[in-house]
């Protein structure tokens, strides 16, 4: 009896301990995630269809824009990031307007009403078509976890790209010539 | 005693009897239509708000998970889709992140395979280590037993 | 530099100061007092753990000095603190983020250290006394130093800041904050007590002198505080959060569950360790495993482990909570194993249906429970960490798992209590349970004539039944025999606290399985209605404060009293918290939240209704586990020698005589 009960205690405290330091192994040597926020199910696949309409409420079907690049920039007037990354997006479109084929760059209003849109656009400018997201179909329909997202859609209406977070700049100038140069034009 | 109180096998029977009764009648019984309120929260209770660390849709009230719920309505309210197929549409636009409940495949198999091999080796121990107590307890000395003091002592030596 | 955060940074500095070298010293001379039997060196450990306390005391205070006077130039007041937060939740705001609830924590550790130490006043001449304050010291010694290090409350902030955001809204609008997180940690700290007697033991080999029962009343102690900051915790859920919940396994809430579930295992198996000198390696690892668990949770909440596996490493504190864990751990585990030999007890259990045998089957399922939730809590870790991929485990899984270990948990609450220890004859258990039993059945059949369906909640309620005819029994033959002293001692007040976890069941289970919801789109002066009542929506008012902006609707129930579910805009944070506004009653809950987007302009509000069924019997039924500790931990009828292990128990025999 003593034979087999003294080896007890011993053994399986150096199992638990050996599964505790696996698990903080594991832990502490975690490689990095690779797979980060900008992956999408979405991307290679047709584009949710959307109808909405602008904030001059104009008609807006995102099917009726195939043959031009289309970015869909998800914002809220209240969040800091989307905040902070404008200047960037009015410099983009400023960018844009000067290519030949330029793309089309809409703001998706996410969970924010027209009055506080239309005094953010009015004080930081940015001439571009605002369309509205009646209780966030669009942002689900692409899966938008969180403003600010920059979407990229193709002149054939494949989903190419998605940026989570905010735009750094020029990132979205040298990810569109990177698709322009794989996905033609 | 035992046939003159009134806790004999007849009423342990009843008692029995009872229960079960019971249990089949009330489980079983129709508890009336689903309404879409209860569509609603079941699917959203098995969806992950996007943005939050592991609350579902139905508990967060961010407007992430606002949004989800407002779809899942909508979807409801069109009549077309079942609720897998909800949750499948939304597991299509976000991943597999929003899924509340981990696959059973893979490494993520894991966690539904651990809790029952936990569970079978605590019981297992357990009615190892009573098996041996009644050995032990009784007057008779096993075989085995023998042995093993038989081992322990030339061990010992 | 070192002082150059002001007056208050300066103070708390240096008393952290004092608390480290206090700590330090008083470990030094509570060990080699031990190892040395020095008695001169032994008169100290008292002096430092006054010192200890004096300085956690002077540092916390210098930290509640400064949020009073809102002196901005510490950070971590510019961080919490706000010109405008009301002077009550000022006050609170000191443990509202992570440096000043570590602050909080080493004063409650300091607390307890000194407590011990007064408690064992005469009995320092006993070497395991001072191993075991040796180790408060050490654990004392780590919280001071995190707090003086990577958890620094005092550190200096930039110039020129002279107002701050407040603490986080959802800590700024209900009283309960003010009581939840000191009481979870005077719960959770006070797990240190006991781990440090079982240390203490090891280390002295010494560890079939009841060492650890002596100790019982502090893990008693804290597990009635750890009972009821969890059950505040889900209170403030409920009347805050405004999902209409009170659990929804959330790391943090797994994180307090954690420690509580092994704890609650041990105070259970203990009771064979008194009466049969049995399972002392599991006691020492219920208790190795609770103060660990505290840790490992501290880790898992503190150091943004769960949003991401890197984050940790980025986190000031995560390296050091992991690293103390391990230590922990391996300390304990080596222990443990190196002295295996000397835990090995004598004696056995003769039948499985006993006392002792329903003990094991309970702490066999405690320790399930225990795995299940850690493995849903670290789960996603670990796939991230292997696959580098996001999976989420939430309440489906947790309630797919822990619903049939409630209900199995509910059959052993039925029948344990009546069971005898050693042996239990057929005929025993016939008679005992018998009204129980019926009890049981009358409850089951009960729940179905209300309409209640599903074999789960059924099963909770037929068992609840059972299980409180059992704990009844037990209360109503002990006072019946010894008036109301009868209500008192471990086995009469555990029976109480059996009730409160049985209501708390019952409850769960009521509310969890039938509360059904429906929106309604009001508008004044129009009457609503839902589940046999009317809704009336009165006015919607929008009230403006310094630090925000309420937009409530005022809805009359049954053209009743007005009640005022709101959605609150916080300025400073830029955050909206809806306010549930609840008709209690003893049937069911009506809950009542605001939906947004809210139209304060049209009078027109959209309201979700909730019908939350027996969802107060929660909170009566914490109460009542509350109180069945406080009854647990007066001394009961008076018993034989604990170390002896006695053949018959004349308590149960006593019982036996008056059915």
């Amino acid at each position: 009896m003593s034979y087999s009960r003294k080896r007890v205690a011993p053994i399986v405290a150096s199992v638990v301990g050996a599964m505790l330091i696996a698990f903080l192994w594991v832990l502490v040597t975690a490689e990095p995630n690779t797979a980060d926020d900008a992956d999408s199910p979405l991307l290679g696949q047709p584009a949710p269809s959307v109808m909405t309409t602008t904030l001059n409420d104009e008609e807006f079907v995102l099917a009726n824009r195939k043959g031009s690049w289309v970015i869909f920039n998800f914002f809220n007037s209240t969040c800091v990031p989307c905040v902070a990354e404008h200047p960037e997006l009015v410099a983009f479109h400023e960018r844009e307007l000067k290519a030949t084929n330029p793309a089309e760059l809409y703001t998706v209003i996410n969970d924010d009403n027209d009055a506080s849109v239309r005094a953010f656009f009015s004080k930081n400018g940015g001439d571009w078509p605002k369309v509205r997201d009646t209780d966030g179909a669009i942002s689900v329909a692409f899966g938008v976890a969180k403003v600010p997202e920059t979407w990229v859609i193709d002149p054939n209406g494949f989903v190419r790209l998605r940026i989570a977070g905010m735009l750094t700049p020029g990132l979205l100038d040298d990810q569109l010539a990177q698709l322009k140069a794989q996905f033609g034009s | 005693m035992k046939t003159k109180s009134v806790q004999n096998k007849w009423t342990w029977l009843l008692v029995v009897f009872a229960a079960v009764a019971l249990l089949a009648f009330g489980s079983t019984r129709d508890s009336g239509p689903r309404t879409q309120a209860d569509r609603i929260d079941a699917i959203t209770k098995v969806l992950a708000c996007p943005t939050c660390s592991g609350e579902s849709v139905y508990v967060s009230r961010a407007s992430g998970a606002e949004a989800i719920r407002a779809e899942v309505a909508r979807q409801i309210a069109g009549g077309q889709r079942s609720d897998d197929e909800i949750i499948a549409y939304i597991e299509a636009r976000f991943g597999s992140r929003v899924l509340l409940v981990p696959r059973s495949t893979g490494l993520d198999s894991l966690i539904w395979v651990l809790p029952v091999f936990v569970l079978i080796c605590a019981v297992g121990t357990l009615g190892f280590a009573f098996r041996r107590w009644k050995v032990v307890g009784s007057d008779s000395i096993s075989d085995e037993d023998a042995q093993l003091v038989e081992r322990a002592l030339r061990e010992e030596r | 530099m070192f002082f150059a955060s002001g007056i208050n940074g300066a103070l708390g500095r240096a008393f952290l100061l004092i608390g480290i070298i206090g700590s330090l010293f008083g470990a030094i001379a509570a060990i080699t007092s031990a190892r040395q039997r020095d008695q001169a060196v032994a008169k100290l450990i008292p002096r430092f753990a006054v010192l200890v306390f004096a300085a956690s005391f002077g540092a916390f205070a210098v930290m509640e000095r400064a949020m009073i006077t809102r002196d901005f130039s510490l950070e971590y007041v510019q961080k919490v603190g706000s010109v405008s937060t009301p002077a009550i939740y000022n006050f609170a705001a000191v443990w509202s983020a992570l440096e000043g609830s570590i602050l909080m924590w080493v004063l409650i550790l300091a607390g307890y250290t000194l407590g011990v130490t007064y408690w064992l006043r005469k009995k320092m001449d006993d070497v395991l006394s001072r191993y075991a304050l040796g180790v408060m010291f050490i654990v004392s010694l780590f919280f001071f130093m995190l707090s003086f290090g990577p958890a620094n409350p005092f550190a200096a902030g930039p110039a020129g800041v002279f107002d701050g955001p407040g603490p986080n809204p959802l800590l700024q609008n209900h009283l309960l904050v003010m009581f939840h997180p000191p009481l979870l940690y005077l719960g959770y700290v006070g797990m240190t007590v006991p781990f440090a007697f079982a240390i203490a033991a090891l280390i002295t080999g010494r560890l079939g002198e009841g060492w650890l029962l002596a100790t019982r009343r502090w893990t008693l102690f804290a597990w009635g505080f750890l009972t009821i900051g969890i059950v505040l915790g889900s209170w403030w859920s409920y009347e805050v959060l405004g999902w209409s919940g009170v659990w929804a396994w959330d790391p943090v809430e797994n994180a307090s569950l954690l420690p509580w579930i092994t704890a609650t295992a041990y105070i259970h198996s203990v009771l064979v360790q008194e009466r049969r000198g049995m399972l002392r390696v599991w006691n020492l690892s219920l208790l190795v495993a609770t103060f660990s668990l505290t840790i490992l949770g501290t880790f898992l909440t503190r150091s943004g482990v769960v949003n991401s596996v890197h984050a940790f490493s980025q986190s000031a504190i995560g390296p050091w909570l992991l690293a103390f864990f391990a230590v922990i751990v391996v300390v304990s585990v080596g222990l443990i194993g190196w002295r295996g030999d000397r835990l090995h007890s004598p004696g056995s259990i003769d039948s499985p249906l006993s006392r002792e045998g329903a003990f094991l089957a309970n702490n066999v399922l405690f320790a399930v429970f225990a795995f299940v939730v850690l493995l849903g809590t670290v789960f996603p870790l670990v796939v991230e960490a292997l696959q580098s991929r996001t999976i989420v485990v939430g309440e489906p899984f947790f309630d797919r798992l822990t619903i049939p270990i409630g209900i199995t948990m509910l059959t052993i609450m039925a029948i344990a209590p009546v069971l005898p220890w050693r042996k239990a004859s057929q005929e025993l258990l016939s008679k005992r349970l018998f009204w129980p039993a019926w009890c049981g059945v009358l409850a089951l059949a009960g729940s179905v004539w209300v309409g209640a369906t599903g074999l789960a909640p059924l099963l909770t309620f037929g068992l609840g039944g059972f299980a409180a005819g059992s704990a009844l029994r037990q209360v109503v033959l002990a006072t019946r025999r010894q008036g109301l002293r009868g209500l008192v001692g471990r086995a009469n007040g555990g029976m109480i606290v059996h009730l409160g976890v049985i209501i708390i069941a019952v409850a769960l289970a009521a509310s969890n399985s039938f509360t059904h919801s429906q929106e309604l789109n009001l508008e004044v002066g129009k009457v609503a209605s839902f589940s046999g009542h009317t809704f009336e929506l009165v006015d919607v008012v929008e009230v403006k404060t310094e630090r925000a902006t309420a937009v409530k609707a005022l809805v009359k129930i049954d053209g009743g009293k007005a009640y005022a579910p709101a959605i609150t805009k916080y300025v400073l944070q830029g955050m909206n918290v809806g306010t549930p506004s609840v008709k209690t009653g003893l049937a069911y809950d009506i809950y009542l939240t605001l939906e947004p987007p809210v139209r304060q302009d049209e009078n027109k509000a959209r309201i979700k209704v909730f019908i939350k069924p027996l969802l107060l019997w929660l909170w009566i039924g914490g109460g009542l586990m509350a109180l069945g500790t406080v009854l647990a931990a007066f001394p009961g009828r008076r018993r034989r020698n604990p170390t002896s292990p006695t053949s018959e128990d004349d308590f149960a025999a006593d019982l036996l005589v008056m059915l």
